[in-house]
């Protein structure tokens, strides 16, 4: 909840995508166009591409992002052990909770979380659409043994230069367990588009992870009024208030989207066969068994992000005021 | 010196004393740990003198360490205090410490008020254990041993640590003297106060030799008799020259720690057996002016090459406590006949020595310093200082070792959270926590010891005075007392606060996050995250209130 918060999600938006620009991007296109149009931004990609070096610095520009990301990683924990149990599997390894899965970063940057979902057990890709991110990111975890062997039961982490849609594209729908896209789609110009692509590379009962921010005043004052352009945190031209993207406006669109999100504009099922992935809202919140939102702050007297506990009072608000992480699971077929 | 492919590991831990052997043995006591990392423990000397230690009961090694309530707590939640021989350790009911010039005395227990400031006054039998360091670190040994999980390399010395050339950042290569090569995702520096971990990540020590050295011994003495309390109370005389502490560890054999100047110590140490008995006798009763001059007829009697007699000394002694008044009814009194009814005054004072355990007396030079960081960084990187090798501390207090094994749960902690959470463990953000919980609270313990110590050495009028009216005393020792009484307390000064307490807990911590910013971060920064703190302070205390209610 600082100013320095900007800087995190500087870090974090290496992935960009592109429609027909429109400048005063309504919330509703978050529900429209079709899926193969988003495409990666140039000018973007160049700007982040600078600022690749300094990814693995930890008390540089991207400081406050190392430090946020054991609390994503958190979320990810809590909530798979959480749905493992659900599903009524009592053998889950608690070191390593997503051991056997096919794990995927959209937008992984330098690696960060990537790393770290490698290191619980998952079968990790990272992709990005800046090849000087890829290259950083390669470069740290070639460093690391644990990371790089691909001997049996050790973790495996491979990175690949390409975008959602390309990616998509190559491996065809329901290929991962778990998609992870942090502090991407408030830099992507078709939101709609890009929640679809990675919605679709789900498999049926996996699980979609992303982070963000609010589009609220408070988050438009810290982020760019103060980041970018009192404080320089953060290289000004890093954020477009405009984009940032309300907790309900993404309840919204799992509200809407079908469980098999490639189908949907095709062919109309009929209505008693349409399974969104958010089946309804008890009072404005899913069911927690089909999607969550957590806000996370800093605590700048410990030098630490905090996962809002649940069920503190003002939880929600605090998601709405700034950055918040959100899960969501696609239907089982 | 042969190149070897490095062995890949992920913790090598330098040094196999107290703070190492309990770091591995906590990091042996955690499944997630075991399972997941490679740790290696480097000690230059022969453990097997320590595994196989056996002294018969009663005698005893005279390094011995107060072990706080929070430092056993934290041993038997690893599993290793079950390998202690507690026969062999002795409980502290009660501190006595009183000021060698002006007799100004403070005496706390567990029993008595101040103890009710701990979080959960609940009364306890102990504030401390006395514990020979070997019983602890042969305890720790056991408890690897029968693990298994970390690998031990004893006699073998580290000879070089160098940073392995990648482009990115590389990893420590610690270069073994029998050849070996480990490469280090993280290195722990437990190597103690001339840490060659500390060197290589360029950390700076700050500090000083106080021109003082401690004596140790194992004394042997009456026990006390059924109208008295057991041997569980630690005395402790603050003289100008340092403070003489008297730690029990049976009903019949006590521990000594006596700082002293260097050459009075020395002197002490050249001379009869018995003549060192009387003297730390009389350290404990004679007035002041009367220890000064005996201490000039010891240094005299070396330099001039005519030792004196322990005969002699007894006579000048009693001729003193003669002159000085003291009754021969009283516990003050050396001349006393101790058999019969004890005086009344017999628990102000410690049990008569009548001799020292034979090659168990040694001096120690004692130093003040302390690292400037506890986590190394840029060349530095993936390093990190425990123990002696961050801190080391005037005895007074008796926390060295318990700050070492504090910091040891700190980094154990630290380390299994990043575990948890798919981190680098030797990541500057998983280290992070661990120096800003240490860092402090160590502070703070060390400079209130320095202070005690500086204090107590000055023979200036206005100083003693102050004492003798118990202003400095009071404010000084509670200090002290403050940083004993918590460690001897409860554990829930360690216990993660609630969300309830986040508010309440929030002054507090904003101070020292001030001063924690202030190092590290700018001023613009820092003015910001102030700023943006008073906004959190009150959405948290909205988010407290509503927990209340
Ligand atoms: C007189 C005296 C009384 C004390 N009383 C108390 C007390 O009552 N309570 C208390 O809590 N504390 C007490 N202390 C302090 C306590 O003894 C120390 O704080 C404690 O021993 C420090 O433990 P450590 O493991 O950090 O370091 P050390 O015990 O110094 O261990 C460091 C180890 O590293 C090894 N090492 C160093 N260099 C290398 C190398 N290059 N290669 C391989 N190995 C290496 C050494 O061999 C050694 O074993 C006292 C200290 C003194 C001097």
């Amino acid at each position: 909840m600082t100013p320095l918060r900007g800087a995190c999600n500087a870090a974090r938006r290496s992935l960009v995508y592109r429609r027909a620009t429109s400048a005063s991007r309504h919330f509703a296109s978050l529900h429209a166009g079709p899926a193969n149009q988003s495409s990666v931004n140039p000018d973007e990609i160049a700007h982040f591409s600078k600022l690749s070096q300094a990814w693995w610095d930890e008390r540089g520009e991207f400081g406050l992002l190392h430090k946020m990301n054991p609390v994503r990683i958190q979320f990810i924990r809590q909530k798979m052990l959480e749905m493992r149990r659900e599903d009524g599997l009592d053998d889950v390894n608690m070191a390593r909770p997503l051991d056997d899965m096919d794990v995927l970063d959209v937008g992984c940057g330098g690696g960060l979380l990537c790393e770290s979902l490698a290191r619980l057990g998952g079968r990790t890709l990272g992709i990005d659409a800046s090849a000087s991110n890829i290259a950083i990111a390669s470069l740290h975890a070639s460093a690391d043994p644990g990371l790089t062997s691909t001997r049996k039961g050790n973790h495996t982490l491979t990175y690949e230069h390409t975008s959602v849609e390309d990616l998509l594209a190559q491996r065809g729908p329901k290929s991962f367990d778990v998609v992870c896209s942090m502090e991407v789609i408030e830099h992507v110009d078709n939101p709609a588009a890009f929640l679809t692509n990675c919605a679709t590379l789900v498999k049926p009962g996996g699980h979609l992870f992303l982070s963000t921010i609010a589009r609220t005043p408070l988050s438009y004052a810290l982020t760019i009024l103060a980041a970018e352009h009192i404080l320089r945190l953060v290289t000004p031209g890093t954020h477009t208030h405009s984009k940032y993207i309300n907790p309900d406006e993404l309840t919204d669109f799992f509200l809407r989207l079908d469980s098999d999100p490639a189908s949907q504009s095709a062919v109309a099922d009929p209505p008693e066969v349409r399974r969104p992935w958010i089946s309804r809202l008890y009072g404005s919140v899913p069911a927690r068994t089909e999607a969550e939102m957590r806000g996370i702050i800093y605590l700048p007297w410990k030098g630490e992000w905090m996962l809002v506990p649940r069920g503190a009072a003002g939880a929600s608000a605090w998601a709405e005021a700034c950055n918040y992480l959100f899960w969501v699971r696609r239907p089982f077929e | 010196m042969a190149t070897s492919v490095p062995q890949q590991s992920d913790i090598v831990i330098v040094g196999g004393g107290p703070a190492g052997l309990a770091l591995a043995s906590a990091l042996s006591s955690q499944p997630a740990i075991r399972d997941t990392l490679r740790v290696v423990l480097v000690e230059a000397s022969d453990l097997s003198k320590v595994r196989n230690w056996n002294d018969g009961p009663s005698t005893f090694s005279n390094r011995v360490s107060s072990i706080t309530n929070a430092s056993q707590a934290f041993l038997q939640e690893i599993g290793v205090w079950a390998h202690v021989d507690e026969g062999r350790t002795c409980p502290i009911e009660e501190m006595q410490v009183w000021d060698g010039v002006s007799d100004a005395r403070i005496t706390f227990s567990t029993q008595d008020d101040h103890a009710s400031f701990l979080p959960d006054a609940s009364p306890q039998s102990q504030m401390a254990r006395l514990t020979e360091n070997l019983n602890l670190q042969r305890a720790l040994l056991r408890h690897l041993d029968s693990n298994r999980t970390v690998e031990l390399v004893d006699n073998v010395k580290v000879q070089s640590i160098v940073r392995e050339e990648r482009e990115g950042g590389g990893w420590p290569l610690v270069h073994l003297s029998d050849g070996r090569v480990l490469r280090a995702r993280l290195l722990v520096g437990a190597d103690g106060f001339n840490s060659p971990v500390r060197a290589y990540a360029g950390i700076e020590s700050y500090g000083w030799a106080y021109n003082t050295t401690a004596i140790v011994a194992t004394l042997f003495h009456k026990p006390r008799t059924s109208f008295q309390a057991q041997n569980t109370i630690a005395y402790q005389r603050f003289l100008p020259t340092g403070p003489i502490a008297f730690l029990p560890l049976s009903p019949t054999a006590s521990s000594l720690v006596w700082s002293t100047k260097p050459h009075l110590a020395k002197a002490l140490l050249s001379s009869d057996p018995a003549v060192l008995t009387s003297m730390i006798n009389a350290a404990f009763r004679l007035p002041e002016v009367s220890l000064r001059y005996l201490h000039q007829q010891i240094l005299d009697s070396v330099s001039n090459g005519a030792l004196i007699s322990s005969q002699q000394l007894r006579e000048e002694i009693s001729w003193r406590g003669r002159s000085h008044h003291i009754d021969p009814r009283s516990a003050y009194s050396l001349t006393a006949d101790t058999e019969g009814v004890p005086p009344e005054d017999a628990d102000a004072l410690p049990p008569v020595v009548t001799s020292i355990q034979p090659g168990s007396a040694a001096f120690f030079p004692l130093r003040f310093s302390h690292a400037d960081d506890y986590i190394g960084d840029g060349a530095g990187a993936r390093t990190v200082l425990v123990g002696d090798a961050a801190h080391t501390i005037h005895p007074l207090a008796g926390q060295g070792l318990n700050m070492g094994l504090g910091d040891v749960e700190s980094l154990f902690n630290c380390i299994h959270k990043a575990v948890t959470n798919g981190g680098d463990i030797g990541s500057r953000t998983a280290l992070l926590p661990y120096a800003r919980e240490r860092y402090f609270e160590n502070h703070k313990i060390m400079s209130a010891c320095d202070k005690l110590h500086k204090l107590y050495s000055s023979t200036s009028e206005p100083v003693v005075w102050a004492r003798s009216v118990g202003v400095e005393v009071l404010n000084e020792l509670d200090s002290v007392k403050a940083a004993i009484m918590l460690n001897a307390g409860s554990r829930s000064s360690r216990t993660p606060p609630s969300g309830r307490q986040i508010g309440a807990n929030f002054a507090a911590d904003a101070v020292e996050s001030i001063a924690r910013s202030v190092a590290g971060v700018s001023t613009l920064t820092t003015g910001v995250a102030g700023l943006v703190g008073e906004g959190l302070q009150r959405v948290l205390q909205t988010v407290a209130n509503s927990q209340r209610r």
